[in-house]
C-alpha cells in the first residue's frame, strides 16, 4: 500500500512540476526509479512526509512541534512544492484564477522588471538563457504581483525569492505562494517603498548582537561597521544572494514554517561562528570576509548553521518591544525632520520680513528728516517775515513821527507866518506849498506803509495759520510716536553700531596682536638667522685663528731652522776660511821648508864646489886656469846680478847661489845666459848633455813666485838627487 | 603585506538602476566584465589602490549602491562618510540622465556639513548606436554643476581607470590645499601609515624651517 501511495504522490508532484523544473540544482529523480534509488532512511522520510501531507490539517493543529522539527531537518526536495504551499496555505486561492488575466495587463514596472530579470540567478541554468522559459515565467510572476500590489509594485531582490519558488513549482502556484509570503510573512513591509521594516529588522538584529555578542558589537561600533552593510540582503532575499542555493533552500524551508525569525537566528549564528575572525579585522576586512569567506563556510551543508541557529536566543516579546521602540524613534526622527523643515521655512520668512521692515524704517526716517527740514525752513521764513514786519512798523512809526513833525512845523511856521506874512508872503507860500507837497508825500508814504503793514499783517496771519496747521495735536502725537520709534531704532542702530565698532576694535586688536605676533615671529626667525650666521662666522674665525697659529708656529720653526742653517753656514764658512788659512800656512811652511832645503842644497853645493875648486886649485897651478876661473867667477857674478834683477827682493841670495851652482855644473866652457840655457839644455856638449839633460831651468813663467819656487823646489829636489848622481859624472867630465 | 598608501578616500557610486554601476566598479577593481550579474540589494563594497603620480598611492574604498529609489533610505547613510562620488547615467537611457539632478540633490542634502566631489559619468559609451544623450548636453550639465564629465564603458574598458583616477586626483588636490581636511569621526579621508608623509599644513611649516638653515 505504501508503494502505491508513493507512486500516487509521485505522479501528483510530477504534474505540478510540469514544465518548470529543468534545472540542475534540484534535479528530479524520475518517478519510475524513485523508489529504487532511495536509501532506506530517505525512504522512511518520504513515507513520513507523505503521511504528513495527507494528514496536513491534523498535523498542523495537533503535532505542530513535530512538524517544526521535521521542517528543520529539511523537506525532501520532492515534497517542497506541496509542503510550501501547505505551509502558507496557498492552495485554492481565489487570486490564482486572476493570474491569466493579470498577465494580459501591462504594469508600470514592466520595464524595470525586464531589465532585472536577466540579472536574477544569472548562473542558474533555469534562468541563464535569455528568452528562455525560466526568465519568461519569472517576468510573468513579477508583473502579475506588481499589478496586484500597487503599493509595493516591484522591488529589486524580490525576484530572487520568486525565482526560488519557480524552481520548485509552476508559475501559478509560485505566484500564489509569493502573494502569501508578501502578505503574511512581513515581506511586503520589507519591500515597500519606504522600506521601514528593513530598518526595524536592522534595529532588532543589532540589539540581538549587542545582547548576545557584546564584544563583536563593540568592535562593530568602533569600526563604524553598520548592520546594513552586510545584513540588508539577508533580510530582503532570505540569504538567497549570500549563501549557496542548497543551504538557502533549507533555510527557506524553515522560513516558510516559522517566518522571518529564522533570518535573525541564522544571521546571529553566522556572526557567532565568525566572531573571532571578525574582531581582528577592520571594516574593509570584515566586508571582504562577508563577501568571500562566509559563503564558502556553508559548502559542507546547512545542518551546522541550522543547529547553531537554534542555539541562538530569540525572544519574541523583546522583539515586539524593540519594534515599539523603533517606531517611536522613527516617528521622533520624522517629527524632528518636519520640525527642522518648518523652522527653516520660518527662518526664511522671518528674514524676509526683517528685510522689508528695515526698508520701511529707512523710508520713514527719510520722511521724518524731510519734515524736520521743511519745518526749519518755515521757521526761518517766519523769522524773516517778523523782522520785516518790525522794520516796516518802525518805518511807519518814523513816518508818523515825521508826519507829526511836519504838521508841527507846518503849524509853527503858520503862526510865525502871521507876523512875517507881510514880510515874505511869497516865500511863505512857497514854503507852504513845499510843506503841503511834503505832507502829501508823507501821507502817501503813510498810506503805503499802512498797506505794507496790512500786507505784513496778512502774511503774519497766513504764516501763523500755517504754523498753527502744522502742530496739530494728532499729528504731533503721531510724529512723536514716529519719532520715538525712530529714536528707538536709532538707539538700536547706535547700539548695534557700537557693538560693531567694538567688534571692529576687537578685530583690530586681534589683527594688531596677530601682526605683532607675526612680526615677533619674523624677528625671531631673523634673530635665529643672524645668530646662525654669527655662529658660522665665529667658527670660521676660530678656524682661521687656528690656521694662523699653526702657520706662525711653522714660521717660527722655519725661522729657527733658518737661523740654525745660517749659523751652520757661518760655521762652515769659518771653517773653510780656517782651512784655507791653514792651507796657506801649510803652503807657506812648505815653501819655507823648501827654501830652507834649497838653501841647504846651495850651501852644500857651494861647499862642494868650493871643495872642487880648491882641489883644482890645489891640483893645478896654472894661472890661466886661475884666470879662467876668475873669469868664470866674474861671469857668474854678472849672472847673479842679472838674476837678482829679475827676481827682485823676494829672492834670497841663496836662490841665486843655487842657480849659479846649477849653471855652473852644467856648463864648463860656455857662459850662456841662464835664459838661453834654460831652454837649451840639450845644446851642451854630449857628456854634459847627459847631466845637462837633467838640469834644466824652466823658462821664466811670470807667475807667482810660489809656483816657480814650487817647481824649482820639485826640480831642485830632483836635481838634488840628480846632482848627487851627476856630480860624480861631471866631476869626471870636468877633469877632461 | 599591505601596500603603503598616502591617503584612503571613500567614494560612493550612485545613479539609476541598471545604468551599470556594479559593472563599472567591478571592471575597475577586479578587471573583469560580467555580462550579467545580480542586482545590488542594498550596498556592496569594493576597494583598490591607485597610483596618481609615481610614488603616490591612494587607496579607494568604493560603495556600490542599489539604484532603485526605494533603497535610498538605506544608501542615504553612506553619503555622509564619503569624500567623492561617481554619478552615473546610461547614455542609452534618457531617463537616467534626467534623474541626475535628483541624485545630486539627494546626495547634497544628506552630506551636510561636508562636501562630496562628484564626477559625472556617462556609461555604456560602447553602445553608440543606441545613444540617447549627446556628449555636449552632458558636458553642459556637468559644467553647470561644477564637475567633470567622462564617458566610460565597462565592457570595452574605455576610460574606466581614467574616471576613477581623475576623481582621485581632484580630491587629492583639494586635500593638499586644505580645502578638505581629515576629521575625527569622518571616514571620507584617512591618512596612510607612512612615517615620512606629512599633511599639507605641516609640509608648509617644515619647508619654512629648512630655509632658515
Amino acid at each position: 500500500m505504501s508503494l502505491s501511495w508513493l507512486l500516487e504522490t509521485d505522479s501528483k508532484s510530477l504534474r505540478s512540476m510540469n514544465g518548470s523544473r529543468r534545472n540542475s540544482g534540484s534535479s528530479l529523480v524520475s518517478s519510475s526509479s524513485a523508489s529504487s534509488n532511495l536509501s532506506h532512511l530517505e525512504e522512511d522520510t518520504w513515507i513520513m512526509w507523505g503521511r504528513i501531507v495527507n494528514e496536513w490539517e491534523e498535523m498542523r493543529k495537533k503535532k505542530e512541534k513535530m512538524l517544526k522539527d521535521l521542517v528543520r531537518k529539511g523537506i525532501p526536495h520532492h515534497f517542497r512544492a506541496i509542503v510550501w504551499q501547505l505551509l502558507c496555505t496557498a492552495q485554492n486561492m481565489p487570486i490564482k484564477d486572476q493570474y491569466s488575466e493579470l498577465l494580459k495587463m501591462t504594469s508600470p514596472c514592466e520595464k524595470l522588471i525586464r531589465r532585472d530579470i536577466a540579472r536574477t540567478y544569472p548562473e542558474h541554468d533555469f534562468f541563464k538563457e535569455k528568452d528562455c522559459s525560466g526568465q519568461e515565467v519569472l517576468f510573468n510572476v513579477m508583473k502579475a504581483y506588481s499589478l496586484v500590489d500597487r503599493e509595493v509594485g516591484y522591488c529589486q531582490g524580490s525576484a530572487f525569492i520568486v525565482g526560488l519558488l519557480l524552481m520548485q513549482m509552476p508559475e501559478e502556484e509560485a505566484f500564489c505562494v509569493f502573494v502569501k509570503l508578501m502578505q503574511d510573512y512581513r515581506l511586503r513591509e520589507l519591500f515597500k517603498p519606504s522600506m521601514a521594516e528593513l530598518g526595524l529588522c536592522m534595529y532588532q538584529f543589532e540589539s540581538m548582537i549587542q545582547e548576545q555578542l557584546p564584544e563583536l558589537h563593540i568592535h562593530f561600533q568602533a569600526q563604524s561597521f553598520h548592520t546594513s552593510m552586510y545584513a540588508s540582503s539577508w533580510f530582503l532575499t532570505i540569504f538567497l544572494t549570500s549563501f549557496p542555493l542548497p543551504v538557502a533552500t533549507r533555510i527557506f524551508d524553515i522560513f516558510m514554517c516559522e517566518g522571518l525569525e529564522i533570518v535573525f537566528r541564522v544571521g546571529l549564528a553566522i556572526l557567532q561562528m565568525n566572531q573571532t575572525e571578525l574582531i581582528q579585522l577592520d571594516m574593509e576586512g570584515m566586508l571582504q570576509h562577508f563577501q568571500r569567506v562566509i559563503p564558502h563556510q556553508l559548502d559542507s551543508g546547512p545542518d551546522k548553521v541550522i543547529t547553531a541557529a537554534y542555539q541562538v536566543k530569540y525572544n519574541a516579546k523583546k522583539m515586539k518591544k524593540l519594534e515599539k521602540e523603533y517606531t517611536t524613534i522613527k516617528t521622533k526622527e520624522m517629527e524632528e525632520q518636519v520640525e527642522i523643515k518648518r523652522l527653516r521655512t520660518e527662518n526664511r520668512l522671518l528674514k524676509q520680513r526683517i528685510d522689508t521692515l528695515e526698508k520701511e524704517s529707512a523710508s520713514l526716517a527719510d520722511r521724518l528728516i524731510q519734515g524736520q527740514v521743511t519745518r526749519a525752513q518755515e521757521a526761518e521764513e517766519n523769522y524773516l517775515v517778523k523782522r520785516e514786519l518790525a522794520t516796516v512798523k518802525q518805518q511807519s512809526e518814523e513816518a508818523l513821527a515825521q508826519l507829526e513833525q511836519a504838521k508841527a512845523t507846518i503849524a509853527h511856521p503858520r503862526q510865525q507866518q502871521q507876523p512875517q506874512a507881510k514880510r515874505a508872503p511869497r516865500y511863505c507860500e512857497e514854503s507852504v506849498l513845499q510843506l503841503e507837497r511834503e505832507l502829501v508825500q508823507a501821507r502817501l508814504k503813510e498810506a503805503e506803509s499802512q498797506c505794507a503793514l496790512m500786507e505784513m499783517q496778512d502774511k503774519i496771519l497766513e504764516v501763523e495759520k500755517r504754523n498753527s496747521s502744522l502742530p496739530d495735536d494728532t499729528n504731533v502725537a503721531r510724529l512723536q510716536e514716529e519719532l520715538i520709534g525712530v529714536k528707538l531704532r536709532e538707539a538700536e542702530a547706535v547700539t548695534g553700531l557700537k557693538q560693531l565698532r567694538q567688534q571692529v576694535r576687537d578685530l583690530e586688536e586681534h589683527w594688531q596682536r596677530h601682526l605683532a605676533r607675526t612680526r615677533m615671529l619674523e624677528l625671531e626667525t631673523q634673530n635665529q638667522i643672524h645668530s646662525n650666521h654669527l655662529r658660522r662666522a665665529e667658527q670660521e674665525s676660530r678656524c682661521l685663528q687656528e690656521c694662523v697659529q699653526t702657520l706662525t708656529g711653522q714660521n717660527k720653526d722655519l725661522h729657527v731652522q733658518l737661523q740654525e742653517i745660517k749659523r751652520r753656514q757661518a760655521e762652515i764658512e769659518c771653517k773653510s776660511k780656517e782651512e784655507v788659512m791653514a792651507v796657506r800656512l801649510r803652503e807657506a811652511d812648505n815653501i819655507a821648508a823648501m827654501a830652507e832645503l834649497q838653501q841647504h842644497i846651495s850651501e852644500l853645493e857651494i861647499q862642494k864646489e868650493e871643495g872642487k875648486v880648491q882641489g883644482q886649485l890645489n891640483h893645478t897651478d896654472s894661472s890661466q886656469y886661475i884666470h879662467d876661473l876668475k873669469d868664470q867667477i866674474s861671469e857668474l857674478k854678472d849672472e847673479v846680478r842679472c838674476l837678482k834683477g829679475p827676481r827682485g827682493l823676494a829672492n834670497q841670495t841663496n836662490f841665486d847661489g843655487i842657480h849659479i851652482v846649477n849653471h855652473y855644473v852644467g856648463d864648463n866652457g860656455s857662459y850662456q845666459s841662464s835664459d838661453e840655457d834654460a831652454g837649451k839644455g840639450p845644446g851642451l856638449p854630449g857628456a854634459q848633455q847627459r847631466s845637462g839633460g837633467r838640469i834644466r831651468l824652466r823658462p821664466n813663467i811670470p807667475d807667482t813666485d810660489s809656483e816657480e819656487e814650487e817647481e824649482e823646489e820639485d826640480e831642485e829636489e830632483e836635481d838634488e838627487d840628480s846632482l848627487r848622481l851627476s856630480v860624480p859624472q861631471s866631476h869626471k867630465s870636468t877633469t877632461v | 603585506m599591505e601596500a603603503i598608501w598616502l591617503y584612503q578616500f571613500r567614494l560612493i557610486v550612485i545613479g539609476d538602476s541598471t545604468v551599470g554601476k556594479s559593472c563599472l566598479i567591478r571592471r575597475f577593481t577586479e578587471g573583469r566584465f560580467a555580462q550579467v550579474s545580480d542586482p545590488t540589494v542594498g550596498v556592496d563594497f569594493f576597494s583598490r589602490l591607485v597610483e596618481i603620480e609615481p610614488g603616490k598611492r591612494i587607496k579607494l574604498q568604493i560603495w556600490d549602491t542599489a539604484g532603485q529609489e526605494r533603497f535610498r533610505s538605506i544608501t542615504r547613510a553612506y553619503y555622509r562618510n564619503s569624500v567623492g562620488g561617481l554619478l552615473l547615467f546610461d547614455i542609452t537611457n534618457r531617463r537616467s540622465f534626467q534623474n541626475v539632478h535628483d541624485w545630486l540633490e539627494e546626495a547634497r542634502s544628506h552630506v551636510q556639513p561636508h562636501n562630496i566631489v562628484f564626477l559625472l559619468v556617462g556609461h555604456k559609451c560602447d553602445l553608440e548606436s543606441q545613444r540617447q544623450v549627446t556628449r555636449q548636453e552632458a558636458e553642459k550639465l556637468a559644467g553647470a554643476y561644477g564637475m567633470r564629465y567622462v564617458e566610460t564603458s565597462a565592457r570595452d574598458a574605455i576610460n574606466v581607470e581614467h574616471a576613477f583616477t581623475e576623481l582621485t586626483r581632484d580630491i587629492f588636490a583639494l586635500v593638499r590645499n586644505g580645502d578638505i581636511t581629515i576629521q575625527e569621526g569622518w571616514e571620507g579621508v584617512k591618512s596612510g601609515l607612512v612615517p615620512n608623509v606629512v599633511h599639507s599644513s605641516e609640509e608648509v611649516t617644515k619647508s619654512d624651517r629648512r630655509c632658515l638653515c
